[in-house]
């Protein structure tokens, strides 16, 4: 190819600029092509694998938490300069689990790749990931021992850790100090008097919103379904409902106590309490600028309000304990997973693996992003402790309940959607709670009946 | 060269000469499917095999992240498709998406094209410019409408300020999400029809223009009835090819809108795609893919009959 | 193709002079409509992102500079996406060229028995949407073990009926007489079709190599798909796909866009001619 246009080139012919740049171009193809085996080309056109010291990377951060682990990486690359770390960030949720199951099964995973605990089960039973023993963490100085309980225990499938966690990330309450010292809400170190039961929610609400003049609280009701169903979700939990069991085959919502909570929730908008019909933009602009008391969220979106005039103003703590005999989190995790891949060998295991370590020895940096650490060693240290607001949170890490099994269950998936969209439609007050419910074994249906694809 | 015809009279075989040339003859024959087979493997194997391969995966519970076909489930996948809302509301997305497309590609191209036709100079520049944006990547075409869309600072947004109109919501709501695609849609593709129409039009001979202008037709008058009723052919082409890859709309939607808000604008493909390859039901996939190809087909048959019926007429 | 006589024959008429100003006058408004989303986004990838935050409607800067380009290439696989996706987009024309034409060739000046099933048979490829049928054809290429290669890309682009069409109707257009005479000379059916036929068709040739091109090289569902590797992305994919950390970076986004868009142009520039009438060509599809 490249002596044909060369050749090409020294002889006269009518359009010479378009074969020189052409030829050109192929030429330069075929350098790239020579220069390497185990280069993207030598893959690409005989399947071969990548070179033994690339260690490629697979993630879902951007924003402040992407920024948390490109520093994290650099701890790892000084300390390993003879690895070539190729990190990659794929754009989050569904779209992101599509490519890593995709690569999977097509035979070119990347070596370590993140997943949500929520989203383990549906990737383990579909044959993906390679399974952690014991004894090999231990080698590698991870006992099981030195992570969350909560966190490894979901993370365990089928009896194996198939999963290392990194964080738990639970959903979680903000309260604007200004506003809430005001409303008499707190205690003389200005935290938050301790709240129990829909009465005193209700009540600290309507306090906070006598001293902001607009609302009591805030969260998300309008395009964005997870906040929804996690918000719902922790309430519900509390109550000590469930939504499918048997891998999803089966719905067991439990119709009266979502429509308790569902009721509840509606009160607080149908008062003025908390605004009916907001979405993300409105939420942030209402909170940051003490228009709203409270705010339910998650607790990675602490670095956005440390960007606003509020920085400094606000403290986070657990939802309180509302419904049922015991205080619950809703709340998801990150972990690492080594996917399946027959070009994965001892060394690059190794590899892997003291990777996997690096990051959970400085998840320190990782806890800026407002995530408890699931490394035990890192969670309990001083230096985690010292850090506020993340240290008020660890117990809703040990209580956390996340998005049940199912092959639709999981971060961003149809199920977060179709429960968050019902929640929703009750929250602005488009459906009754008990028409809401209805929704939610409605649009559960189709994906319970359905011969799961794996599992 | 000019547009390119296919007889669509099958060939003529030629009659088998006799004895003497018989040697010659099987040279010929082992020669012709010599030259034919790599074509014939490559069509089996990637344009019928998926054919037949979507056939009969849509009879099992295959998993796209698995090897091999699953278990057997027989009709269910096809009787879940068929009762599916989601599936029936993303054909309903897909038909209003080539609704809204179908008449501004073929109506703004035409005229395009006569106009074009009309100006002495400038001519390869006005392709050059309704032709460039057909040979970009259609991630590139999202990406700068995405900014030129962008709720408050966009360019669109503004520009509607400035003259006293407020923006609509235009990747927020449903109807505006579809426009939205449309009118992105619209811009990328109306080259590739522009210059259809422009084959077609210098297909024309220019005697017939002669004629009539000699018989003081006016130019309304040489459009209706000489322009149009021969360009009948090309207007078929283009509208039938235009349904065909509306009907068949992807990429746009994935990149713009992912479907939403919710699923109120995803198509058929992407459809496919989430519960093929998201949620790995390659089986139920399928069932989907076969009702959506049988469709399409239909449709493609429809334009095949139409063309020969076009060509008959015009004698062409 | 744009000097031919008809728009000479309108003058014949003498309102015709006042609708020649109306369409250029019209034909210029629109073409300036459609210039503006490409100068816009080249003009936002020019500037610093600060002035963007500060005034993002605005045209003017006056700190224009290439920063987004170098950070672009910098921060992402975006030179690796070219080579993919030039390669595979070479890989496909010339995969094509060759099968293609040796068929059409049969097609046209072979008669072998069976030659009227196989044409019918082709002919039928023309009304499969193949598009379609991505998942079964990923669940066979997936079979192949042919993933993440570039075969997967290279290899079900190659069945193309229309192509063969092309080709057939080129090769139909060549006199009988030629092809005779080299059979009377010695020469091989083979040989015939290489050495005397598929010199004279470099117009089919051209038209075909481009537009196998431009659809390899633009082809977006299929290789997202197929290439699920980041390494082994092409270049459309790979921007879609890859967030690179550039959240709301517009002037980085928009120079992503512009370098997704600029090898094509820069093809589309050079073969103007070729590609316009390769398209026209297309019209039997």
């Amino acid at each position: 190819m490249t002596d044909n246009s060369v050749q090409r080139r020294t002889q006269p012919h009518p359009s010479p600029t378009r074969r020189t740049i052409v030829g050109a171009g192929l030429g330069a193809a075929a350098a790239e092509l020579l220069s390497g085996c185990g280069s993207p080309v030598a893959t690409g056109l005989f399947g071969l694998a990548p070179p033994s010291d690339k260690l490629t990377y697979w993630n879902l951060f951007s924003g402040g938490d992407g920024a948390n682990m490109a520093k994290m990486e650099k701890v790892y690359e000084r300390s390993h300069p003879s690895i070539d770390l190729s990190a990659t960030t794929l754009s989050w949720g569904t779209p992101y689990y599509t490519k890593l199951a995709l690569a999977t099964a097509g035979g070119a995973p990347p070596d370590v790749g993140i997943v949500h605990l929520s989203r383990l089960d549906t990737f383990v039973e579909a044959g993906l990931l390679t399974p952690f023993p014991a004894d090999e963490l231990t080698a590698f100085g991870m006992p099981a021992t030195n992570f969350t309980p909560r966190a490894a225990q979901k993370a365990t499938v089928d009896g194996q850790l198939h999963a290392i966690p990194l964080d738990t990330h639970p959903f979680v309450m903000y309260y604007n100090i200004p506003v809430c010292r005001k409303a008499g809400l707190l205690d003389a170190d200005d935290n938050l008097k301790p709240i129990h039961g829909p009465a005193e929610l209700t009540a600290a609400l309507l306090a906070a919103k006598k001293v902001t003049g607009h609302y009591g609280g805030v969260v998300a009701v309008i395009g964005d379904p997870a906040t929804n169903l996690r918000y719902f979700s922790t309430l519900y939990y509390q109550a000590g409902g469930t939504y499918i069991a048997d891998a999803g085959q089966k719905i067991t919502i439990d119709n009266d106590k979502a429509a308790q909570v569902l009721t509840f929730m509606r009160n607080l908008t149908k008062s003025g309490l908390m605004p009916a019909t907001i979405n993300d933009a409105g939420v942030l602009s209402l909170f940051s600028t003490g228009k709203a008391g409270f705010l339910f969220d998650g607790e990675w979106d602490i670095p956005t309000y440390r960007a606003t005039p509020l920085n400094g103003k606000f403290n986070v703590v657990p939802i309180p304990h509302i419904f049922g005999p015991k205080p619950v989190a809703y709340a998801d995790s990150h972990s690492f997973v080594i996917p399946r891949n027959s070009a994965m060998d001892k060394n690059r295991r190794a590899m892997v693996l003291t990777f996997i370590k690096t990051m959970l020895e400085n998840s320190l940096i990782w806890a800026g992003g407002g995530h408890v650490p699931a490394w035990t060693p890192v969670r309990d240290s001083a230096a985690f402790k010292a850090l506020k607001p993340q240290a008020n949170y660890v117990a809703a890490a040990e209580t956390a309940m996340y998005d049940p099994p199912a092959w639709y269950s999981g971060a961003g998936s149809d199920f977060e959607n179709i429960i968050g969209a019902a929640v929703a439609n009750s929250q602005s007050g488009v459906s009754s709670a008990s028409s809401a419910v209805g929704q939610m074994w409605s649009g559960l249906r189709p994906y319970a009946d359905a011969k799961a694809p794996v599992g | 060269m000019a547009t390119t015809v296919i007889d669509d009279g099958l060939p003529v075989a030629v009659p088998d000469s006799g004895s003497p040339l018989r040697t010659q003859r099987s040279g010929e024959n082992r020669a012709g499917w010599l030259l034919s087979a790599p074509f014939i493997v490559f069509y089996l194997i990637f344009l019928i095999g998926p054919a037949l391969y979507g056939i009969l995966m849509s009879f099992f519970n295959t998993t796209s992240v698995k090897s091999g076909l699953g278990a057997a489930v027989g009709l269910a996948n096809y009787r879940e498709v068929l009762t599916s809302s989601a599936f029936w509301g993303s054909m309903g997305h897909t038909l209003w998406f080539t609704v809204l497309t179908t008449p501004p590609l073929v109506i703004l191209a035409f005229v395009f094209a006569i106009l074009a036709e009309r100006i002495r100079r400038g001519r390869a520049l006005v392709r050059f410019i309704f032709f460039a944006p057909f040979v970009m990547p259609v991630t590139s075409v999202t990406m700068i409408f995405g900014w030129l869309f962008t709720a408050q600072i966009g360019l669109f947004p503004k520009w509607l300020s400035d003259i006293g109109i407020s923006p609509p919501n235009f990747l927020g709501t449903t109807g505006w999400s579809f426009i939205t695609v449309a009118l992105l849609t619209v811009w990328w593709t109306v080259g590739f029809n522009f210059v259809l129409f422009l084959a077609g039009l210098q297909e024309i001979p220019t005697e017939v223009y002669e004629a009539a202008a000699i018989d003081g037709s006016t130019p309304r008058k040489t459009m209706w009835s000489i322009t149009m009723p021969l360009l009948r052919p090309t207007i078929v082409l283009v509208t039938m090819l235009q349904i065909l890859a509306s009907l068949q709309i992807f990429n746009q939607m994935y990149l713009m809108t992912g479907g939403g808000p919710g699923t109120s604008t995803r198509p058929v493909m992407e459809f496919i795609y989430d519960y093929g390859f998201s949620d790995y039901r390659a089986g139920y996939a399928a069932a989907a893919t076969m009702v959506y190809f049988v469709i399409v087909l239909v449709v493609s048959l429809v334009w095949f009959v139409l063309r020969r019926q076009t060509r008959k007429t015009v004698g062409a | 193709m744009t000097t031919n006589a008809p728009a000479n024959a309108l003058d014949y008429n003498a309102r015709s002079r006042a609708f020649k100003i109306f369409s250029a006058i019209v034909l210029a408004i629109f073409a300036i409509i459609w210039i503006i989303p490409l100068v816009f986004a080249l003009d936002t990838s020019l500037k610093p992102e600060g002035e963007i935050a500060a005034h993002p409607t605005s045209w003017w800067s006056s700190h224009f500079s290439f920063h987004a380009y170098t950070e672009v290439v910098k921060g992402t696989p975006i030179m690796t996406w070219y080579l993919n996706s030039l390669i595979i987009a070479v890989l496909t024309v010339i995969i094509t060229l060759v099968v293609c034409s040796m068929i059409g060739f049969a097609l046209a000046q072979t008669r072998f028995s069976g030659r009227i099933t196989v044409f019918g048979f082709v002919l039928a490829g023309l009304l499969i949407p193949g598009s379609i049928l991505v998942l079964p054809l990923y669940q066979i290429v997936h079979e192949m073990h042919l993933l993440n290669t570039y075969w997967a890309m290279a290899l079900p682009a190659v069945s193309a009926p229309v192509a063969v069409f092309i080709f057939e109707s080129f090769f139909s257009g060549l006199p009988r007489e030629l092809i005779e005479a080299a059979r009377i000379d010695g020469a091989s059916w083979f040989g015939i079709y290489w050495r005397v036929c598929l010199p004279l068709c470099r117009p089919a040739m051209a038209a075909v190599a481009i537009f196998t091109f431009v659809g390899s090289w633009n082809n977006f569902l299929w290789p997202l798909l197929c290439m699920s590797n980041v390494d082994q992305m092409t270049i459309p994919v790979g921007m879609a796909t890859v967030a690179g950390g550039f959240g709301i970076l517009y002037a980085q986004v928009m120079a992503t866009a512009v370098l997704g868009a600029l090898p094509l142009f820069v093809v589309f520039l050079l073969f103007q001619r070729h590609i316009v009438q390769g398209i026209a060509g297309t019209g039997i599809k």
